[in-house]
């Protein structure tokens, strides 16, 4: 499967097991960002296939934009809310 | 891990801890409120209070987005997730937080359909899949995670899913603080302010705090070294009578924020007259709702929803935790009546509550000597 067709997969149907919080820290509920790289992008969609400590999961990118594969980005709640780079 | 690991490193640290060290004035007891519920967890997560002189206090402040949720909101919930036809969605911790008739989970195991998700998204991509039914989004959190809801519903508009919509409990950072700041009940000499809000609405915001109120603010990240850098940077503008809001997350948070964000947000939301927060009371202008451009995506205006005023248990002093007037240990059901597995008050549902901070990393009394 190319990489595009994984991004597909995730945002129309995923793993309902995916869901599941983690026993020790809820990422969406606390004001937390979780540091990921971008694997493949959705550009019509605005969605990107992100990889992270936790996995990999679909983001929405419209904040951000432009992101190119290999990007690091810094995820809330399935959004990406800042770009990870030297200032 | 390249952003992480730096800013874990024990030897940076202890130099850091050594540096805040010559910094405190013998005699003089600091008070530093940290805002945000995530650096409460990595304070305690990763020891940092104790990498501090006994004289600097950590004051845990208001900055949990679930903490703050009161009673009636949750009954509110509830009531919407149990009509005909709704699957209901929310995240992980909003679950467990007790209304005044159980939580979330308790209804989800009464029958009613509630889901947990990860992000808006998740709830939308719900939508999608049960196209018969109404799929509803509690939406909570502060500016964080406010923009992530405001892309949703654009989405979901723009994909025409018409059984989406939202019950917006988000709220914003800058009138609780003022609260605070307001409250004759407490005594700051200075903040670490919230990165990852910052990183939505920028450092500019919380430069009232300074002008108004002479308390210097330093926007944090949330790794340890970053935490300790911080109270570091917040001794020396004491130490040198300044007092200015200092931007040590530079590496993510732009002084001006995300511009984008903030459109987007301003495009879906408007602000409510007041929102009831837990503990905090009524907070003018302080809460989000869905503006008249989204009215057909909200849940409050396509459900019924009761909006009833629920007090707090009487033995739950989330109030005073969240004010940082009292520590959790001095609470009164903390660690007995009211643990993670059986909360009572919201500060002991999230990972990201001082209360359960302090109960899963064991700080059940603290007496420290102070220098």
């Amino acid at each position: 499967m190319s990489p595009g067709a994984e991004v597909i997969t995730l945002i129309q149907g995923g793993d309902e097991d995916a869901l599941s919080c983690g026993s020790q820290h809820c990422i969406t509920c606390g004001d937390d960002g979780v540091p990921m790289t971008v694997v493949a992008l959705d550009p019509g969609r605005g969605l990107a296939l992100c990889a992270g400590e936790s996995g990999r999961s679909s983001v929405e990118t419209a904040l951000v934009e432009p992101v190119e594969v290999g990007d690091r980005l810094l995820v809330h709640a399935g959004t990406a809310i800042a770009r990870l780079e030297a200032r | 891990m390249r952003f992480v690991d730096e800013f874990r490193d024990p030897e940076l640290g202890r130099a850091v801890a050594a540096e805040i060290l010559s910094l405190v004035e013998p005699g003089r007891h600091y008070k530093i409120m940290e805002v945000c519920g995530g650096h409460t967890h990595s304070i305690y997560k990763y020891g940092v209070d104790d990498l501090l002189p006994a004289n600097v206090e950590l004051v845990h402040g208001p900055g949990c987005p679930v903490c703050v949720i009161p009673m009636g909101r949750v009954d509110d919930g509830i009531a919407v997730a149990r009509q005909e036809g709704v699957i209901f969605t929310c995240f992980g911790d909003m679950m467990r937080v007790p209304g005044a008739e159980g939580s979330l989970l308790e209804a989800k195991a009464a029958g009613a359909d509630i889901r947990m998700v990860y992000s808006p998204l998740d709830a939308l991509r719900i939508a999608k899949q049960n196209p018969d039914r109404e799929v509803v989004f509690f939406a909570i959190g502060f500016e964080t995670t406010a923009p992530s809801t405001a892309l949703t519903l654009k989405r979901a508009r723009a994909e025409g899913v018409t059984n989406f919509s939202c019950m917006c409990s988000h709220v914003t950072i800058v009138p609780p603080l003022r609260a605070l700041l307001e409250s004759p009940d407490l005594r700051l000499d200075g903040f670490i302010g919230p990165g990852h809000v910052a990183t939505v609405v920028g450092a500019r915001p919380f430069e009232f705090i300074p002008a108004d109120y002479g308390k210097p603010v330093v926007v944090a990240g949330f790794e340890p070294l970053d935490i300790l850098q911080s109270v570091g940077m917040i001794l020396r503008q004491l130490r040198d009578g300044r007092c200015e809001v200092e931007n040590q997350y530079k590496r993510v948070v732009p002084y001006e924020g995300n511009l984008r964000a903030l459109q987007v947000m301003a495009e879906v939301f408007e602000l409510r007259p007041h929102f009831e927060w837990r503990g905090l009371g009524f907070i003018s202008h302080s809460g989000l709702r869905l503006s008249e451009a989204y009215a057909e995506l909200d849940a409050e205006r396509r459900f019924a929803v009761p909006g009833v005023r629920v007090a707090d248990p009487k033995a739950c002093q989330c109030g005073e935790v969240l004010k940082g007037v009292i520590k959790p240990w001095e609470c009164k059901v903390f660690g007995t009546a009211c643990t993670p597995e059986r909360p009572i008050g919201t500060c002991m549902v999230s990972s990201e509550g001082a209360c359960a901070a302090y109960y899963n990393y064991g700080r059940f009394a603290r007496e420290r000597e102070v220098v």
